[in-house]
């Protein structure tokens, strides 16, 4: 279907958005024909360059086990607050919500494509959604303290042929119920013989959760994609109001 | 052999064998084999411009070569800021500067260089400019518009010339206020004039507001190293987070 690859980006990412209802891992992700770049990403397992595409994205959270971690009692009465709202219609609304930067581990998880950019120092994430940008520093130690921001602090180094990110937050205004405790380690890597990107993302946060969790998301290698612009702030149409999204 | 010739022995092989790992024994890092352009094209790192202009004069100091619809639309613009009220500013909303308006906002810019993408990450709004050198460049008419338009580039010489088409009118060409209309194209001309320096020579061609092609001249330094990029979220009515994330976060 060489038509297909010309797809809007709008497209792709409704196509995205309806994978979630459907099977998402049946998703076709061995693209042919001409590309922007090779077919597959390079040989080196160092070398994350290039646009991935999430495609085990999933708005329910995506733990490991398939379900919904342990909460402590507080992180249930968050939950279960959330729940609530959502049944009543009226969503808190969250940093997205209000177009500001959508936080870690939550932009890692948004049916968009990403690209990533490698510099000595620097590993750097350019989302499409939101025009999030994710700068992880590579081989130094966390600030102290860490900075109050929504995308936090985000440290990497290399394990053989894994990254590993240590990110720290400050901020509890994001999507997976947390607070400013929150510590994630991901550990991204290459698998499928490049054709896609793993990242198992560790989470902590002994005020809502009794025990760290882990959660997994995989990426395929997008040779046909550019990323394209993403402006939240015209037309906002889920705009909150008095703290909650509403639909207009 | 000092540790920097061994250093550079090690990229060059690597380059040519083109995939191995390198250890680098002080840190104990594990390098990789980046991209790294030649000195004259390697803008890598944090840049900021320098006498960040208000009001655009072409690059011999004189004002645009408005025509008389512009002139008019600018002396609203002109009279509306004055006032306090600058309808027309759209990111007093929180809507992008958009391009090219971007390029002259008085903060940091990290650049990327890689062979086939420049990438540019604007601290303000933290917008990514993204400048394809393995597109076709798109005419202004040929596409739709959006507020960074679609951005292509080639090297000439050491000389970037960037090609940018598509973009909307909400947006203006600086902070005064100059008009443009969605007809605008603008090719810039990007190069080290020295190992700190930038230099943007930027072309405006938009014959509906300018009875003829001008250009401007912008300049970039670069920032002591390690600065990093701080969070710039622009809003003032959070009420989750504490003030001093409220609004550009510092």
């Amino acid at each position: 279907m060489p038509s297909g690859r010309r797809l809007s980006v709008c497209l792709i990412a409704l196509a995205g958005a309806l994978a979630v209802a459907g099977s998402a891992g049946a998703q076709s992700d061995r693209l042919e024909g001409p590309l922007i770049r090779p077919a597959v990403s390079s040989k080196d397992p160092r070398d994350l360059s290039g646009v991935w595409f999430i495609r085990s994205y999933n708005r329910q959270i995506n733990a490991t086990t398939g379900r919904v971690p342990d909460l402590t009692p507080l992180g249930k009465a968050e939950r279960d607050k959330r729940v609530q709202a959502e049944k009543d219609g009226m969503p808190i609304a969250d940093a997205s919500a209000y177009c500001w930067p959508h936080g870690v581990p939550r932009v890692m998880n948004s049916p968009y494509p990403i690209q990533i950019i490698q510099k000595p120092g620097e590993t750097l994430i350019v989302h499409e959604v939101a025009h999030n940008v994710r700068h992880i520093y590579m081989d130094v130690p966390h600030s102290n303290p860490v900075k109050t921001a929504f995308m936090g602090e985000s440290v990497g180094h290399w394990e053989g042929d894994t990254l590993g990110v240590d990110h720290r937050t400050g901020i509890d205004e994001v999507r997976l119920i947390h607070g400013p405790k929150l510590h994630t380690i991901e550990r991204i890597r290459k698998v499928e013989d490049g054709h896609a990107l793993e990242n198992q993302v560790f989470i902590e946060d002994p005020d809502y959760y009794p025990h760290p969790w882990y959660m997994r998301d995989t990426y395929a290698w997008r040779p046909d994609l550019r990323i394209a612009e993403y402006s939240c702030e015209e037309n906002n149409r889920n705009a909150p109001v008095n703290g909650h999204t509403v639909a207009k | 052999m000092s540790r920097g010739e061994v250093t550079k022995m090690s990229i060059r092989s690597l380059a040519a064998a083109g995939a191995l790992a390198l250890v680098l024994g002080a840190s104990g890092a594990v390098a990789q084999p980046f991209y790294k352009a030649p000195p004259a094209q390697d803008w890598d790192g944090m840049w900021q411009i320098q006498n960040a202009p208000e009001a655009l004069r072409t690059a011999d100091g004189k004002a645009p070569p408005m025509t008389a619809e512009a002139a008019k639309i600018y002396k609203a613009h002109l009279a509306a800021r004055k006032a306090g009220k600058p309808a027309f500013d759209t990111i007093q909303q929180c809507m992008p500067h958009g391009f090219p308006r971007i390029l002259t906002a008085n903060y940091p810019i990290e650049i990327f260089m890689e062979p086939k993408q420049v990438t540019f990450i604007h601290e303000v709004h933290h917008f990514p400019r993204l400048v394809f050198l393995d597109a076709q460049p798109v005419k202004a008419e040929d596409r739709d518009q959006n507020w960074m338009g679609f951005s292509t580039g080639k090297w000439e010489g050491d000389t970037l010339v960037v090609f940018t088409a598509g973009v909307n009118d909400k947006t203006v060409l600086g902070t005064a206020g100059l008009p443009h209309t969605t007809d605008l194209e603008v090719t810039e001309h990007i190069r080290k004039t020295d190992a700190d320096t930038l230099e943007d020579l930027v072309t405006y061609h938009d014959p509906k507001m300018y009875s003829k092609d001008w250009s401007t001249r912008l300049t970039y330094k670069r920032l002591p190293a390690g600065t990093r990029m701080a969070e710039y979220v622009c809003t003032d009515e959070n009420p989750e987070i504490e003030a001093p994330t409220k609004t550009a976060s510092k």
